[in-house]
């Protein structure tokens, strides 16, 4: 599943700033290196601009210019993005659809657990 | 002796002579003398008036030439003679043909004449013309005879025939030498008669008479009687011929004739229904009746003698009419017709007249017949039929339209319409129902199933009296309303329902609609309540897993920490009711031990139930396995646990788990507050609650959840509960809610 090279790189996509800055807090608080957007096109860029991809994505669905479906389209579009894995979170009623709609590796409900957080970001990316 | 011979043959001789002279003189009759063999001997001037042969043409000749071929062929002349010859006389009506070849029908008789020996000497044959008179007189004719006989100028018997024994009763050694006055009546003898008829004859060389006469017996008969004058070759009275004929049947069927016409007289007299009278061949009134009288007004003294123009109305008196009828009766025979008539006050009368010419026996126009008969009543009954029968069409098309027509106001604008036109009468209205009518006017109801105070009767004035037929027809106008107003009120009644459904459709839309922008509220609200949420919680639970916060810190973390996650939940219900209010639950079911399950969820309430001083007794069997969503079932037993532990409080509270059958029971019973029978079917409704919000909290959606989740696996939820004794909820769940392979199904719409 974790791909070489990505180390403990975190791209968190989150309109909700709050959110956004609590997902990167406790993740920085394990020793992951989180980047943020606060929305499918500021994430594109964010993506290209990086000189290390990152080893999952954590996208929510719903965000203002770009949501989460579009980025989704793009990044797949993007030979040097496509293959990053994807976990969805949303607060979305039919969270589980969304998710397999968008091929993504995997999906968190909000409110996320800390615990079921980890443990999915752990998936993706190289151990301490 | 020899004397006595002499007298004889010279009696003879004369006779002879005297006979032919006789006959020879007599016109009506043709009197011919046949010998044995039916030649013609002798020729008289009837002969030849009737015959139309000439003595010269015909003496000699067989006498079978004045009969029809027919006849001839049948034997019929000397079937005749034979009879004669037989019987002394032979009587026959029938044909007889004419020199010219036509026809007349005779009435013959021949005699037998036999000598002084007996012999028979020849017949006489005596035939007469019948062919004018009447078939009902050939009857009378058929029993006629003659007797003929001869007088000497005293008017003593000097010769007596067949036909006069059979008519008198006198053989001819009793009538010859005897005076004829014999035959007359002691009246007429007295009255000196018979002299007078002879001398008559004498003078006049003939007479007729018919009166009554003697037979030998005393009876009478009525004669008719030709008593001629004779002469010798130099013009001196020899004698008289006498030709009686017995009339006594003519004369009693004249008698009877007469008496049938006065009985016919009598009854045209009594009839009343008819005028029957006669006019003279001018046209004036000759005879009138009963009827007449009735009818015409006249009275026969009035009347008699006037004119019958006077019966018509001057115009067509103008025109010739009356006359121009008498001219068809006169040549037609008879006029028929229909119109109008004039009664003597100037009315008039519709009358049936029939005019028929009135001839006597010989063709003569004596005057006519006239019938009439009052048709006015017929005339008016009909009318008025034919009357009703127009106005049961005009009520009809009226019923038509009433039927085509929605809008009442205008099947009243043409019922009032109808009526004026139909009845010609001056005002038609609809009155109230406690409206006075105009003076004057005829109302008939309006017979409305439902009583209606607008229409309560038409009302009809008019100038002339309305008659009952106009009195139905109103009435029929009235039915028409009455169905036209029943009609406009159900339709009334439809429309209102009709407006009613519409808004309940409305109403129903908008509740429709509420509850949708209710859901959306209820998602839009879940999901916004969650983000904040997530950052909440994730730096709550990132703070206690650091660790490293002392108490109290600690302690007030951990409240915060189970605070967010009371929070997740409830926004997970919301959510819950948001998807099953969408239809978009979904059921991930498993094989799995329900007893296992219910023993967890329940420890888990054993604290919150020993805090709320319930005991909490469980009565599960070792092992339920089934094939249900593990989850969703336990947010059944969580649901139904926290209201037995919520509204049970101080009461023990009864968790039992069995197998019937196929299907899996769990009952979970309270002894608390219970519900009151009216809330009983709501509570399992979104957002409803039975105990008051400010003593028990919550949103209200634990039950309607549960039914959902219990649905979805096709299993029933019920409560049986009675206010302050308790509730017991009992879910029943098939054993396999699902094949095998059961995955993520849609549920029904909650809706639904």
């Amino acid at each position: 599943m974790t791909r070489p090279g990505c180390g403990r790189t975190v791209l968190i996509v989150e309109d909700d700033a709050d959110t956004r800055l609590a997902l990167a807090e406790v993740l920085q608080d394990v020793n992951y290196r989180p980047l943020h957007a606060a929305n499918g096109a500021a994430a594109l860029q964010e993506l290209r601009a990086a000189t290390t991809a990152p080893c999952v994505i954590l996208l929510d669905v719903m965000m203002p210019i770009m949501d989460g479906k579009s980025f989704r389209t793009e990044q797949q579009k993007d030979p040097a993005l496509s293959e990053i894995p994807v976990v969805v979170l949303s607060a979305h009623a039919d969270l589980d659809s969304a998710a397999e709609q968008m091929q993504a590796a995997g999906f968190l409900r909000k409110p996320v657990e800390l615990s079921a957080l980890l443990a999915t970001v752990a998936q993706f990316c190289a151990q301490e | 002796m020899e004397n006595r011979l002499v007298q004889d043959e010279l009696s003879a001789l004369r006779a002879s002579a005297e006979l032919r002279a006789v006959t020879d003189s007599i016109q009506d009759y043709a009197i011919v003398l046949l010998d044995p063999q039916g030649t013609v001997l002798t020729w008289n001037t009837g002969a030849r008036k009737i015959e139309g042969y000439t003595a010269e043409e015909i003496l000699g000749q067989g006498f079978e030439r004045l009969y029809t071929a027919e006849d001839r062929t049948a034997g019929r002349p000397g079937t005749l003679l034979t009879e004669a010859l037989r019987t002394g006389r032979a009587q026959d009506q029938g044909w007889r043909v004419r020199k010219d070849g036509s026809r007349f029908w005779a009435d013959e008789v021949i005699s037998a004449v036999r000598g002084a020996n007996g012999a028979v000497e020849g017949y006489a044959r005596v035939t007469r013309d019948l062919t004018r008179k009447e078939r009902t007189l050939l009857s009378v004719a058929s029993v006629m005879d003659y007797a003929i006989f001869m007088l000497d100028p005293e008017g003593i018997v000097t010769s007596w025939n067949v036909g006069a024994e059979r008519a008198k009763g006198y053989r001819a050694d009793e009538a010859i030498g005897r005076s004829f006055s014999i035959f007359y009546t002691p009246e007429d003898q007295a009255a000196g008669r018979p002299l007078h008829l002879l001398r008559r004859a004498r003078d006049e060389g003939r007479v007729e008479d018919e009166g009554w006469r003697v037979r030998k017996d005393g009876s009478r008969f009525w004669a008719d009687v030709v008593i001629s004058r004779v002469n010798d070759g130099d013009g001196n009275l020899v004698g008289f011929t006498k030709v009686t004929r017995d009339q006594t049947e003519r004369r009693r069927e004249q008698e009877q004739l007469r008496q049938a016409e006065e009985r016919l007289r009598l009854m045209i007299e009594s009839v009343q229904d008819y005028a029957i009278f006669m006019l003279d061949r001018e046209g004036r009134v000759a005879t009138w009746n009963r009827g007449a009288q009735h009818i015409k007004g006249y009275s026969a003294q009035e009347i008699v003698g006037q004119h019958f123009s006077r019966f018509y109305p001057p115009e067509e008196i103008s025109a010739g009419k009356p006359e121009r009828e008498l001219e068809v009766a006169s040549s037609k025979g008879r006029f028929e017709e229909e119109g109008w008539r004039i009664r003597k006050d100037g009315s008039r009368f519709w009358a049936n007249v029939v005019l028929s010419a009135t001839r006597n026996r010989d063709g003569v126009l004596i005057g006519f017949t006239k019938i009439t008969r009052d048709l006015s009543e017929l005339k008016r009954a009909a009318e008025e039929v034919a009357e009703r029968a127009r106005q049961q069409s005009v009520a009809s098309d009226l019923g038509l339209y009433a039927l085509q027509t929605a809008q009442l106001a205008q099947v009243i604008e043409r019922s009032m319409q109808t009526v004026r036109e139909t009845l010609q009468i001056d005002d038609v209205r609809i009155l109230r129902a406690g409206e006075s009518a105009p003076p004057g006017a005829r109302t008939v109801r309006i017979h409305a199933p439902e009583p209606d105070a607008e229409y309560g009767f038409l009302a009809a004035s008019a100038s002339r009296p309305l008659t009952p037929n106009d009195i139905r027809f109103l009435q029929a106008v009235a039915n028409v309303l009455a169905v036209a107003i029943a009609r406009s009120q159900s339709e009334e009644q439809l429309r209102l329902a009709e407006r009613e459904a519409v808004e309940e459709r409305g109403r129903s839309d908008r509740i429709q609609e509420a509850l949708l922008e209710r859901d959306e509220f209820i998602s839009v609200a879940a999901h916004e309540l969650r983000t904040p949420l997530t950052a909440l919680q994730l730096k709550l639970q990132g703070l206690e897993s650091s660790g490293g916060l002392p108490h109290p810190k600690g302690e007030r973390l951990g409240a915060a920490v189970r605070q967010t996650a009371r929070l997740a939940r409830l926004i997970d219900r919301l959510l819950d009711v948001s998807r099953i209010a969408q239809g978009r639950v979904e059921m991930a079911t498993e094989i799995f031990d329900l007893a296992v399950l219910v023993r967890q969820v329940a420890e888990d309430y054993r604290e919150p139930a020993a805090q709320a001083r319930s005991a909490l007794e469980l009565q599960v069997p070792e092992k339920v396995e089934g094939s249900w969503d593990r989850l969703r079932i336990e947010q059944v037993l969580v649901n139904l646990l926290s209201n037995a532990v919520k509204y049970g409080e101080g009461k023990p509270i009864t968790v039992k788990l069995e197998e019937v059958g196929d299907v899996v029971r769990l009952c979970i019973a309270d002894h608390g507050i219970g519900i009151a029978p009216d809330d009983v079917d709501r509570i399992f409704g979104r957002f409803q609650r039975a105990a008051p919000i400010r003593n028990y909290g919550g949103m209200g959606l634990g039950l309607y959840i549960t039914r959902h989740i219990v649905e979805a696996h096709r299993g029933t939820i019920s409560v049986a509960s009675k206010l302050g004794e308790g509730s017991t909820f009992v879910v029943e769940l098939p054993r396999l809610s699902r094949q095998a392979v059961a995955g993520r199904d849609p549920v029904s719409r909650a809706h639904a």
